[in-house]
């Protein structure tokens, strides 16, 4: 036994000798920095897992998030698989997510056609792109939404629930974008989209055009001025910045205002985002949101709901764990209570872990 | 026995982990750096001072030099990669500097600022805007494991730069090979 330990023993130093010796090779991917030879990336792949228990304290769900939907469950979000590849000036990028968050609570089952209806494709982003020169990309495919501040991902959101900004605004453009950098400060893209928004096919003809303004005013503070607008679609105008103030402390800000192409209606709202790191691991957050419907003629009335979200987020390697509470306070009786009677309010809580890769 | 033997293990294993990380030294001013002075005997100053340019030429034509009198020091970044599936996760800053005189040449890297990356939802990985950390803090703000990774890849990318600069001090540019190598021509007429 003695031996055989001695044995284990010199071979582990002999191993971890020559490890030590030999140091880790470093790819470049040539995106950023040139001092290494410029390699073409490998095929890379990167994701996560999500999953939640929530408890509305009505007894039954209430508020109308787009993920976290389940009333006292230990429930699934998605496993999200996403490859890229880039060789030379193409590249491509493949996502792929499968579980309620990244099946029907994000994407369109199937494309529309009859027959097709109960076929989820999975995919979340499926592009291809092309740097024609070091300003100039052009992009064609089915790509999340540039508009709006949170996203699909759980990785992407500081909140696990989802705004009202978010739950009514687009979730993915299908299309062609030219995005031009006419520095590090200033880009702006345009394209061409499908008519309707979060369709694999449009209905009719490409016919929404979409724009963003991205300005970077100072270090840390990024700004995104988004339109989309079109004959089937609506149009949409959508401001959306965050600004890392100090090392510590963050700020966000999403406001947005939608018209649809018929029947009036629409929505406008504001979001604010301050967030807080404690320490290395743990980070506290607010989402202050006020969101209101248009009156439709003078048959449906104006409506309101203002919503306030407080979130932690709890770091322990790739793990992050989400406790969060949030109090919904609307204009009128659109919630119910223990006893299903209609009630302005709702107040739920729920913890969350996601883990990224 | 067991003990002894099990304390051995564990010195092996911690002695790999920072293998990496005591490839960086700290200067005068507690700052993180990657020192070496290489001895070229009988090569004067000014062969070196040429061949450091045409190294700093090549391995960064985008990249803006500063000419000194003693020297050329450049500013570039790097990226650092995840260590289970291997993908971005950030960005390292440095400034690279290079001083000759005749026999010898000396170089450093230091000033190393790390950004994080983060996923967008275009499923690419890019920098987090205005997080950016010096790496003699990273450890007051990124998790333990993390900073272990970035200080064996920081000490990994300076010694292949160090090899590569070596190399171009000896050699000057190193010759292309020929891409045009005619193709051995066979007769399958004749067996």
């Amino acid at each position: 036994m003695k031996r055989i330990l001695l044995l284990l023993s010199l071979f582990v130093i002999a191993v971890t000798s020559v490890k030590a010796a030999t140091p880790t090779a470093v790819a470049d991917t040539g995106k950023v920095g040139t001092g290494a030879d410029p390699k073409d990336p490998p095929l890379i792949l990167s994701g996560s897992v999500d999953t939640y228990w929530k408890y509305d304290f009505s007894g039954h769900s209430n508020i109308p998030t787009s993920f976290a939907t389940d009333q006292n469950s230990v429930s699934i979000g998605m496993i999200d698989l996403g490859l890229k590849k880039k060789v030379g000036k193409a590249s491509f990028v493949g996502e792929l997510a499968f579980g309620p968050r990244g099946q029907y609570q994000s994407i369109p089952n199937g494309d529309g056609s009859t027959g097709n209806g109960a076929n989820s494709f999975h995919i979340q982003n499926l592009y291809v792109s092309y740097d024609v020169t070091d300003k100039l990309n052009f992009t064609a495919g089915y790509m999340a939404t540039f508009i709006g501040y949170e996203v699909i991902s759980p990785t992407g959101n500081f909140n696990y629930s989802t705004s009202y900004l978010f739950t009514s605004g687009p979730f993915q453009n299908a299309g062609f974008k030219a995005t031009y950098a006419f520095s590090d400060k200033v880009s702006l893209m345009a394209g061409i989209f499908n008519d309707n928004w979060n369709v694999y096919t449009s209905q009719h003809d490409v016919s929404t055009f979409g724009a963003q303004l991205m300005v970077a005013p100072v270090k840390g503070w990024t700004a995104y001025l988004n339109v989309a607008s079109g004959p089937t679609s609506g149009t949409i105008l959508d401001l959306t910045t965050a600004y890392q103030i100090t090392d510590a402390f963050k700020l966000g800000l999403n406001g947005a205002t939608y018209t649809p192409a018929h029947g009036g209606g629409g929505y406008d709202g504001v979001a604010l985002y301050p967030q807080l790191a404690v320490s290395k691991t743990v980070t506290f957050g607010l989402r202050g949101e006020y969101f209101e419907t248009k009156a439709i003629g003078t048959t449906v009335p104006s409506a309101n709901v203002k919503a306030l979200t407080a979130t932690a987020n709890i770091k322990a390697g790739a793990i992050t764990l989400i406790p969060e509470v949030r109090f919904d306070n609307a204009k009128n009786q659109i919630f119910t209570n223990s006893d299903g009677v209609p009630t302005k309010s709702a107040n739920q809580f729920l913890i969350a872990a996601v883990y990224a890769f | 026995m067991k003990k002894i033997l099990l304390i051995i293990v564990s010195l092996a294993i911690s002695g790999m982990v920072n293998a990496q990380k005591s490839l960086l030294s700290v200067d005068e001013n507690n700052k993180y750096i990657y020192y070496q002075v290489v001895d070229m005997p009988g090569i004067k100053a000014d062969s070196l001072h040429k061949n450091a340019g045409l190294f700093m030429m090549d391995m960064y034509p985008k990249v803006t030099l500063q000419m000194t009198r003693s020297g050329i020091s450049v500013k570039d970044k790097f990226l650092t990669y995840t260590s289970l599936i291997k993908h971005e996760n950030g960005e390292m800053a440095y400034t690279l500097n290079v001083e000759c005189k005749d026999g010898k040449y000396r170089f450093w890297v230091t000033n190393f600022v790390f950004t994080p990356y983060e996923k967008d939802r275009y499923g690419m990985f890019v920098p987090v805007n205005g997080k950016d950390i010096s790496l003699e803090k990273a450890s007051d703000k990124l998790q333990k494991k993390d900073v272990e990774g970035y200080f064996e890849q920081t000490g990994a990318f300076c010694k292949q730069l160090g090899d590569k600069l070596k190399k171009y001090m000896i050699e000057g540019k190193p010759k292309q090979p020929k891409e045009d190598k005619p193709v051995k021509k066979i007769v399958t007429e004749k067996w």
